[in-house]
């Protein structure tokens, strides 16, 4: 059985590499696929802690919240979707009506 | 145990939720709809209204790892945001009349509700989970609900991302405290924690909550999405996000850090402790500079959070008296904030514009709408006898008691006194164009029926309580208990 670090390893790389997208990119759809890499990320951590564990809790965690990432891509598509037909961009550094 | 009561308020709500886009065939007009959308708020109310008196019903999961479980808490929360979906519902009847895709919106109102209701109820982080995303998922599309509004887009964009974010901030949190605890339900958690202390993981896992849950409550540092959102949103969504939305980020870290964390609370209760008042502070400072009168209000309810989180770390110390405390902000900021947001979109909708200086005279136009943003904005400010002035009171007295066996604790009450003064400026502001300053016009205002009784019931939710608040008092302090099995 591979040891449970390993895994540990590559949600953790995962869930950096995911916030970093979210940080620095600047194309909407980017940074929504950066925060599915950090939702995986997590998703990881349950089934290898599920598997340590013996038990289906986690497993069972990680099929809800990978049901609840695919309904929360549809959404964020459409919204951004919407923001191209009416500003005709998806660059996060150029919406900006909004600002104190 | 697997009892369906536990969740009838909910899939009553859902049922109508599902019912309207059908009605929506039959009855063209928004009012219709509207009505209907009452009915269900009103029906689900009956309901929670009904466990109240006659005793609640049993839970779904077992009894060492309960999943949902209808309580005083439960209840209480339920029918804030019920009454808030009511008052949401009822202004925005006129205000998307022309508005197309009409039978989505109540639909999202009611399914966020329901939403934010399981979140009240549950006692698992996964259901917790599910809860906050089918709240946020309803909200993120009701605030993209002026699809031609490139103001409105362009805050939903913002929304659906820093929701994301925060989901998945707190998904890893949860994730780890799994891994750590081998469980995710709150009860579960603590017991395991308490056995075996505290470590790197359970550190981190903290922290990511606090991040997670934070961008949900809007406290500070994580709170720059906010003003855009209620800015760029419909404005009856404003009045649901800030009065509900917020609400439901405050329930969960109250369940998961008093239910599940309260084993290692000296590893939290100074970190929650300093981002209470960091976010009073921060939102009461940048409201004094706003000139959009939605933009101010954000900032207040970023200021008024801060004060509802004053309650997690006071409750280290006193119990459940803080966590009543809390839950009485809670319900006294529902009312008043949602009342002047709904004032707000009231006047926009006779055309009258967001920015502060456009209210000028407001007092000879519309005598009503005046009056009752004056009640609206002296009850945030905290004056006597409104209800916003004794939750603050209540606040206060728990940070004393707490001060007595842990001293920092007091600081959080001085934050508290000294930024009820600070914001006394820009929500007096508010009153002084209105009342003192002459306007342009002297026109007459007529405002819809639906949003001045929309409105009635706040100011008139926001002087009650201020003057008898006891009973509603001990129903905070019932729901709070539950929070502290050991006690009740």
């Amino acid at each position: 059985m591979i040891p449970i670090e390993y895994f540990l390893a590559l949600s953790g790389i995962l869930f950096v590499i995911g916030a970093l997208g979210v940080l620095t990119k600047k194309n909407a759809i980017v940074v929504l696929m950066s925060v599915e890499v950090m939702l995986n990320a997590a998703n990881i951590n349950f089934v290898a802690f599920s598997a340590f564990y013996g038990s289906l809790n986690g497993a069972i965690f990680a099929l809800v919240s990978i049901a609840i990432a695919a309904a929360e891509v549809a959404v964020g598509l459409a919204i951004i979707m919407n923001l191209y037909k009416t500003r005709d961009t998806i660059s996060l550094n150029k919406i900006n009506l909004l600002r104190w | 145990m697997f009892d369906y009561g536990a969740i009838y308020p909910e899939i009553i709500l859902i049922l109508f939720a599902v019912a309207i886009p059908a009605l929506h065939l039959l009855l063209k007009s928004s009012r219709a709809l509207a009505g209907i959308s009452l009915v269900g708020v009103a029906a689900s109310a009956g309901m929670v209204v009904y466990y109240l008196l006659n005793g609640y019903p049993g839970m779904i999961g077992s009894e060492n790892s309960p999943l949902i479980v209808f309580d005083a808490l439960a209840a209480v929360f339920s029918l804030v945001f019920l009454s808030v979906a009511f008052v949401a519902i009822l202004a925005s009847a006129r205000y998307v009349e022309n508005d197309r895709h009409l039978a989505e919106y109540f639909t999202l109102i009611l399914m966020a509700t329901a939403g934010m209701m399981l979140v009240a109820s549950a006692q698992d982080l996964l259901t917790i989970y599910i809860g906050i995303e089918i709240a946020s998922m309803a909200t993120y599309a009701l605030v993209a609900f002026r699809k031609r509004d490139k103001r409105g887009s362009e805050a939903a964009v913002k929304y659906v991302i820093i929701g994301g974010l925060s989901s998945a901030l707190s998904l890893y949190g949860i994730s780890l405290l799994f891994g750590v605890t081998g469980t995710t339900s709150l009860v579960g958690i603590n017991e395991a924690l308490a056995a075996q202390g505290i470590d790197l993981a359970t550190i981190l896992s903290v922290g990511l909550l606090i991040a997670g849950f934070g961008f949900k409550i809007a406290i500070a540092p994580f709170h720059m999405w906010a003003p855009d959102v209620y800015e760029g949103a419909p404005t009856p969504v404003s009045a649901f996000l800030a009065a509900a939305s917020k609400k439901m980020g405050l329930v969960v870290m109250f369940k998961v850090f008093i239910v599940g964390l309260i084993a290692i609370k000296a590893d939290w209760d100074i970190v929650v402790g300093v981002v209470a008042i960091l976010t009073m502070t921060i939102g009461n400072v940048i409201a004094l500079s706003q000139t959009n009168i939605k933009r101010m209000l954000a900032y207040s309810s970023i200021a008024q959070a801060g004060y509802m989180l004053m309650a997690l770390p006071l409750a280290t110390v006193v119990g459940d008296f803080a966590i009543t405390a809390g839950i009485f902000h809670i319900i006294t900021h529902a009312f008043m904030k949602s009342g002047a947001f709904i004032v707000v979109a009231a006047l926009a909708y006779v055309a009258i514009g967001e920015s502060v200086a456009d209210y000028k005279g407001l007092a000879k136009r519309a005598p009503f709408m005046a009056f009752s943003m004056a009640i609206f904005m002296f009850a945030l400010a905290g004056i006597p006898p409104l209800s916003g002035f004794m939750s603050k009171v209540v606040l206060l007295s728990a940070s004393v008691q707490a001060a007595e066996i842990t001293q920092w604790m007091l600081w959080l009450g001085v934050a508290l006194v000294l930024n009820s003064a600070l914001s006394l400026y820009y929500y007096v502001r508010v009153i002084k164009y209105m009342y003192v300053e002459k306007g342009e016009s002297t026109a007459k205002i007529k405002v819809p029926v639906s949003l001045t009784v929309a409105i009635a019931v706040c100011m008139v939710a926001t002087i009650v309580l201020g003057l008898f608040f006891d009973p509603v008092l001990d129903l905070c302090s019932e729901a709070a208990r539950t929070l502290f099995p050991a006690m009740a």
